[in-house]
């Protein structure tokens, strides 16, 4: 190995490599030598320069707009926490409301007329397919209160089921044939949603 | 939660990610310096230096230049950022010059003081002369030496701060090791420059 090819190989001062050339070459040890002077006084520098430092207001200023950030990203958090949840519900009350709006309406009995004798009631919708009512449905108004939905499949006797309670306008009410007050036509109110092993909606029963 | 000693930048990332404030100040106070130093030696502006650390960390906040941790550390990433700030101003302000002198506003470092006022006066000189010669660098290799020589960053985080291969990374600092001892010589044997002259024709 010549000077040349010894520096070319840019060979670290603290390292070991090139130790031969460096004993044969008095030229290339000397200057060898002032390499690591250089690294000694590089790293007496580094000492002094590591005393510096950004002054106190930096932090102060950098933690101000983490501060701000993390507040601003809690609010987004939240807002994106109940988005997905007020989405889901008004999604299944839109669903609940536009089954009860589809099927049948029965006839309100004639029981709860006279329960209610003083109120305005409004009268029942009747759909065009009012064929389709048959005294049978009627009957299917069950012991436990739930009325099915004529669209749908009935309910095996071995099919599991599932009831859900969701919140839907007393006026869906009408859509099943049950009276309604005029004056609490927009309130809410609470039923019952029988759900088929399919997911779907098979029968209807309003708490009240 | 309380910081541990152990946390690496990757955990204090991810918590400070999660909202974690002490991870945050935990991170700053333990990169802030290195920064710091590098903007200022790299402008010789402490005011500058100042504005160019507050960047960086808001920066790193805001997560706009993406950092990844398969391309390097954090530490080489906040580094680049610094770089490129330090020099989108010196390109805006004016060309690529190596500093002549530092900031008048007290940001470069004191030496230090021995007990020995010889060896100290010797030691001011010999840090003195190395720090001038250091700033007087070419920006290319000045920044090498202050990443690599003065905050100890090894080749591959260098790399990734300058945007280049390891390669040119150990080539520049070999030359800027070089230039430096050739800028001390002269400093501390002037004649030596000038007998080394070659003459040359003149042609008028």
């Amino acid at each position: 190995m010549n000077c040349q090819e010894f520096w070319d190989s840019m060979p670290e001062p603290g390292a070991g490599s090139g130790l031969e050339h460096l004993q044969q070459c008095a030229e290339c040890a000397h200057r060898m030598s002032g390499r690591r002077r250089l690294l000694a006084e590089l790293a007496t520098l580094r000492e002094e320069w590591r005393r510096v430092e950004a002054p106190e207001r930096v932090e102060e200023s950098v933690v101000a707009a983490f501060r701000s950030q993390a507040a601003f990203g809690r609010v987004r958090a939240l807002r994106h926490s109940w988005m997905p949840l007020f989405a889901w519900a008004s999604a299944a009350a839109f669903l609940v409301a536009l089954a009860l709006m589809l099927v049948k309406p029965h006839q309100p009995p004639a029981a709860n007329h006279a329960t209610r004798p003083g109120g305005v009631e409004l009268a029942a919708i009747q759909p065009a397919n009012s064929a389709l009512d048959t005294g049978a449905e009627e009957d299917d108004a069950s012991a436990d209160g739930f009325i099915p939905l004529p669209n749908a499949q009935r309910i095996e006797p071995s099919e599991s089921v599932n009831v859900v309670r969701v919140e839907v306008p007393r006026s869906a009410m009408l859509a099943v044939g049950l009276p309604v007050s005029a004056d609490r036509v927009s309130e809410l109110v609470e039923a019952d949603v029988m759900l088929g092993s399919d997911g779907l909606a098979r029968a209807v029963r309003f708490v009240e | 939660m309380s910081q541990r000693p152990e946390d690496t930048d990757q955990e204090l990332l991810a918590r400070l990610r999660n909202g974690d404030e002490q991870a945050f100040v935990a991170l700053y106070r333990r990169r802030q310096g290195a920064i710091y130093r590098f903007a200022l030696h790299m402008s010789g502006s402490a005011s500058l230096a100042e504005d160019i650390a507050q960047e960086v960390f808001l920066t790193l906040l805001r997560n706009e230049w993406g950092f990844d941790p398969e391309r390097g550390t954090l530490s080489g990433y906040l580094f680049g950022i610094a770089r490129k700030l330090v020099l989108r101003h010196l390109e805006r302000s004016r060309p690529d010059v190596a500093l002549e002198t530092e900031s008048d506003e007290g940001g470069m470092p004191e030496l230090a003081v021995n007990q020995d006022p010889l060896a100290e006066i010797t030691q001011r000189e010999t840090l003195d002369a190395l720090r001038r010669a250091v700033v007087t660098l070419p920006r290319r290799y000045r920044e090498v030496v202050l990443l690599c020589d003065l905050e100890e960053v090894d080749y591959a985080d260098a790399a990734v701060a300058l945007g280049c291969p390891i390669g040119t990374v150990r080539s520049r600092l070999h030359r800027a090791r070089a230039l430096l001892l050739d800028k001390l010589n002269q400093e501390r044997h002037p004649r030596h420059g000038v007998q080394r002259l070659k003459p040359v024709r003149c042609e008028l």
